[in-house]
């Protein structure tokens, strides 16, 4: 479980997870990632994912809600449910609406560039933080552990001898940055120590400086031997990147307009990696994130339930998302991106007489961006057919999170198949996220959600595309795009497919 | 791929990494005459093992307190800073100049809702200079009472209340070395806790599940034991969260109130029975419908009941100790460690019956502790480092009552800094406590390419000394003064021969690194960062030049900022960030 471990970089054993830290880290060379990433078209194609932890488990049913079945949510959380007339509506979609905090997301919706994912999670789903973070973050069975994160085991399939040999000259800005923590910065109100910004990457600069002296290389033995060895390694490592980071950061410039400065943290922090990505730093990979999602009381205002914690977070979240979306339109650089959230679970789908909602299991993620070509990826939850007792109803899986991770790597980042399955431990089928076409992953009803990689039934402005070996039941006439039969179609009476396009 | 992965029930989940092997594997080869255990170590404390105990028990000695440990035992060692802890410091006070009340305490007034954020900040203020000042001797009180916080984390952003956070810092500090059983009991009523952890909320019909999630998870049994089986499941977070159903607490940042206390509510409690689960023993907690007039016994028989399941668990005394074990001596724990060392001190732990300072004194005092393979085996937190280095550099602190402006201004500096390195006091980021105490790669967690920065930039004000805390004290390294106290006969130029570089670095380096500098870094940091390669000699030229004229600006500031630099290099150098 090195995941977080920066050290493990040194190591050829263990890879480290890349994405974690403190403040403005910059990714080694040497780290997993950026190896891990050199030869791939990621690379070619300039290609950035920004990864958006919303901490402490979001309450997916208030933040994206099933209005087809309005009566039975509001019966499961009468004390904070969204009433009815509030919620915004989709283009196109009117079993689903958003939360009113987040009418920037919706916006970003009806302009197809936000998916909506719903209820996604694992098998055997775990609710504490601490394990349940660390299962997305390694991207494993909930009864395994693995000793490395799901992007830096990349490398160690691609380049087996590492460390050796490495760095080299194709890559000289880091490729994965964590920018985190500025609320800790911005709320205080004293003057002292104020003068350095975490959130401005010229500080970074000037507070490593531009050069360094190394030392002699002489170790202590053991663990602090180890330990010395890995902060001269950040020492150098800091000074390395932060020449890097102050040229994009003096050539990029943000062209939307933010919130101010230490309203939205997650808008500060989105900000920066924009200003960064348009000052042409090839950084691949940016992890944000938004804290105080572990809403187990007074998520919703008293006199106001569209009011409170949970809305003030999701405004930030929308805002942020699109805020960072319309700057990188701006720029010419939004093809290059894609975002994604995540949150370690979602919460109860009964409330708690806190008006607020306790540990659960599935929730919606959210990705955003220009490439993406589905605006809907499964369907609402069936709040009719729940886990768990009365009064502690969950919400059940229907998206598998490394279905997620595998069309990142994959369709993305340009991963060869078979090495992302060995990458994520099993083979998991596509949600279709970059792909315009509607595929197969069983054999079964047309009717059957489960049948379809975007965990629905595909609707009349898509592709379909039925897989070899799978066959497909149809009882009724249904509509597509188009349609491409590699396996076979079985009518059960005189109905038909029709063609839209 | 599949070496990457282990079922959770093999024996290999222990949030540890490949290093842990490589430590296991020295640990056997180098030592397999001499098995370290928790045996007492009975060498006399040589500077070295004497400055090795106080950096870990405290957050950094002073220079006579390590001279005046040396010669002892460990026992006695650990004695001394048991028996100095005081228990009754003077009060937080207003820090505030422009207030009428500067300098006069605060929790005995009415709650002041306009004051909430300065008194809250002004106690976190009050606690630092507690874990700073020089002027008691050394005790453990405080480094133990910081451990207790981040285990039982509350936050002043969360909980609000200063008077709440003051009283729950009491509890953990005054029972520091105390009983468990004791902490863990009145833990789950205090206001703090309550509220930070939403207890206060917690009804019957309606549970509300976070306190007894991670009183469970976090306070004492661990989520999984060592070889990774689950310690609890869901339904026992259930079944404990109806147990503790039904306490709150009273005037929650209610202005002009001049009390707050605890209360339990019969009818706000779950009083039907609890189930839990194999892990439990199948324990059944009856429930208690009615509190005797006036009290809150109904709840406060559950709650006794709880914790003594809880504490009956197997794994929790393993989980306390082994917690203590990574607090105090390393944070990697190998399955010999588990076994030899845990294991012990958690019997230890239990057949005190959950004393706390056995277990303490035993770690304290053991050969393991005092083994070389376990110096700098931990990277300084930055409260190691910030309060650590005004120890070590003799910064005194100013009385907190007749000199509170200039106690602000020091303590607003080390609090805000230590804020930048990722330690705020009294403000964890969440109830897990710092990152570097849990997560892996634990204390290395401390170091990355921006807080990096922030250390250099705290040590590096040191040597600037930019930092006026009051007129006639400017914080910092007297480097000139320093190497001044190392020349015999300053003013004898002709008759007493100038102090060598090398005279200048060991005086410099005494007790500041764990380990002695090797002759390779020894000649780097006289030749490259000192004389910037200038011949040695030309420093013997340099401080002569000062010695016979040390009013000459021109004189000076060549062996100033020769010293300046050096002074700065060594106290940013990797070897500093560990203890």
């Amino acid at each position: 479980m090195k995941r977080r471990d920066f050290l493990a970089a040194t190591s050829a054993s263990v890879l480290p997870i890349m994405l974690d830290g403190f403040g403005l880290k910059a990714m080694s060379h040497q780290s997993a990632l950026v190896q891990s990433l050199l030869n791939t078209s990621a690379l070619a194609s300039d290609r950035i994912l920004i990864i958006i932890y919303l901490n402490g488990g979001n309450d997916g049913l208030n933040t994206v809600i099933p209005l087809d079945q309005y009566s039975l949510y509001n019966g499961l959380r009468s004390n904070i449910a969204i009433p009815q007339n509030a919620v915004l509506g989709l283009d196109g979609n009117p079993a689903t609406g958003l939360h009113p905090a987040m009418t920037g997301m919706r916006d970003l919706y009806n302009d197809g560039k936000l998916s909506i994912i719903h209820s996604v999670s694992y098998p055997n789903p775990d609710q504490s933080h601490y394990r349940a973070t660390d299962i997305w973050m390694t991207a494993v069975d909930s009864n395994q552990i693995s000793s490395s994160g799901w992007a830096g085991r990349y490398l160690e399939n691609r380049f087996p001898g590492y460390p050796t040999g490495y760095p080299n000259d194709q890559m000289e800005d880091p490729l994965a940055i964590q920018i985190g923590y500025l609320t800790s910065t911005a709320l205080l109100g004293s003057q002292q120590s104020m003068g350095i910004a975490l959130s401005d990457p010229d500080s970074f600069y000037q507070l490593v400086g531009s050069t360094s002296t190394t030392s002699p290389n002489d170790l202590p033995c053991c663990d602090a031997g180890e330990l010395i060895a890995f902060i001269r390694k950040q020492q150098a490592l800091s000074v390395g990147y932060s020449s890097e980071i102050k040229q994009a950061a003096d050539a990029g410039q943000n062209l939307a307009t933010y919130p101010a400065s230490g309203q939205n943290s997650l808008a500060d922090q989105l900000k920066i990696v924009a200003r960064l990505i348009h000052g042409g730093l090839k950084t691949k990979i940016y992890f944000v994130s938004l804290g105080g999602f572990d809403t187990h009381s007074g998520q919703v205002d008293s006199g106001d339930v569209t009011a409170g914690s949970h809305a003030a977070l999701l405004g930030k979240l929308s805002t942020a998302v699109t805020t960072f979306q319309q700057d990188l339109k701006l720029q010419g650089t939004e093809d290059k991106v894609v975002g994604m959230t995540f949150s370690e679970f979602g919460r109860r789908a009964n409330s708690n007489d806190s008006k607020g909602t306790d540990h659960g299991i599935a929730a919606p993620m959210f990705v955003f961006g220009s490439n993406l070509k589905h605006r809907t990826i499964g369907q609402n939850p069936d709040l009719a057919n729940l886990t768990g007792q009365a009064g502690n109803k969950d919400v059940n899986m229907q998206i598998d999170f490394r279905r997620v991770y595998t069309d990142i790597l994959n369709d993305w980042f340009g991963a060869q198949h078979t090495t992302t399955s060995s990458l994520l431990f099993h083979e998991f089928p596509t949600v279709s996220l970059f792909s315009d076409t509607v595929e197969t992953v069983a054999t079964g009803n047309w009717k059957d959600p489960n049948v379809w990689t975007v965990g629905r039934v595909p609707f009349a402005n898509e592709y379909v595309k039925v897989n070899a070996g799978h066959t497909l039941t149809i009882d009724k006439t249904v509509s597509v795009k188009n349609i491409r039969l590699e396996g076979k179609l079985l009518f059960t009476g005189p109905y038909s497919i029709q063609m839209t396009g | 791929m599949s070496k990457f992965l282990v079922s959770i029930g093999n024996s290999a989940l222990n949030r540890s990494n490949c290093s842990q092997q490589k430590f296991s594997f020295i640990f056997y080869g180098h030592e397999l005459d001499k098995m370290v255990s928790l045996d007492t170590y009975t060498t006399i404390l040589t500077a070295k093992t004497a400055a090795h105990l106080l950096r870990r028990a405290t957050f950094g000695p002073t220079q006579s307190e390590i001279a005046s440990f040396t010669g002892l035992t460990a026992s006695q060692a650990v004695q001394q800073l048991i028996t100095n802890a005081n228990y009754s410091p003077p009060p937080p006070v207003d820090l505030d100049s422009d207030q009428p009340t500067a300098g006069q305490t605060y929790l005995d007034k009415p709650f002041s809702h306009d004051r909430n954020f300065d008194f809250g900040h002004y106690l976190r203020c009050w606690w630092l200079g507690l874990m700073t000042t020089q002027s008691t001797p050394p005790s453990l009180l405080d480094k133990l009472s910081l451990f207790w916080q981040n285990h039982f984390v509350t936050t002043r952003e969360i909980v609000g209340d200063y008077r709440f956070l003051n009283q729950y810092l009491l509890l953990l500090r005054n029972n520091a070395l105390g009983d468990f059983r004791t902490v863990v009991t009145q833990i789950s009523k205090e206001p703090a806790m309550l509220r930070y952890l939403n207890g206060n909320e917690n009804v019957v019909g309606h549970p509300n599940e976070n306190y007894a999630r991670e009183l469970q998870e976090l306070f004492t049994v661990g989520a999984f034991d060592f070889a990774g089986n689950k310690n609890y499941s869901e339904d026992d977070v259930k079944a404990a969260a109806r147990v503790l159903t039904g306490w709150e607490y009273t005037n929650y940042e209610e202005d002009d109130s001049t009390s707050f206390t605890t209360i339990f509510t019969d009818e706000k409690h779950d009083s039907t029975d609890k189930t839990f689960s194999a892990h439990y023993n199948n324990t059944i907690i009856s429930g208690r419908a009615t509190s005797l007039p006036g009290t809150t016994s109904a709840g406060d028989a559950e709650l006794a009941d709880l914790v003594t399941m809880l504490l009956n668990h197997p794994h929790t005394p393993r989980f306390i100790c082994r917690k203590l074990y990574r607090w105090y001596v390393n944070p990697t724990i190998t399955q010999t460690i588990e076994d030899e060392i845990i294991g012990p001190l958690a019997q230890l732990f239990l057949a005190s019956n959950y004393a706390i300072q056995p277990v303490i004194v035993k770690l304290l005092t053991s050969q393991l502790f005092f083994d070389e393979t376990n110096s700098g085996a931990i990277v300084k937190s930055p409260a190691e480092l910030a309060i650590g280095t005004m120890r070590f550099f003799n910064q005194p602190v100013p009385d907190i009552t007749t000199e509170y402006a200039a106690f602000k201004i020091y303590f607003d500096f080390v609090y805000y800094r230590m804020q930048d390195m990722q330690l705020a006091i009294l403000d964890q980021s969440s109830v897990f406590g710092y990152e570097a105490y849990y997560q892996t790669g634990y204390s290395k967690i401390w170091i990355n390419t921006t807080t990096i920065g922030f250390r250099y930039d705290y040590t590096d004000a040191y040597v600037l000394r930019y930092l006026q805390v009051k007129p006639d004290y400017l914080m910092g390294i007297d480097v000139l003064a320093w190497a001044t106290n190392l020349q015999p006969n300053f003013s004898d130029v002709a008759g007493t021969p100038a102090i060598s570089c090398v005279d200048v670095l060991n005086g410099f380096t005494v007790n500041l690194f764990v380990f002695d500098l090797l002759q390779s870094q020894q000649d780097f940091l006289i030749d490259t960062i000192m004389m910037q390669d200038l011949p040695r000699t030309s420093w013997l030229f340099q401080w002569n030049a000062y010695r016979t004229n040390p009013m000459d600006g021109g004189a000076s500031y060549e062996v100033r900022s020769r010293l300046e630099n050096l002074m700065k290099y060594m106290l940013r150098m990797a070897e500093y960030q560990i203890f």
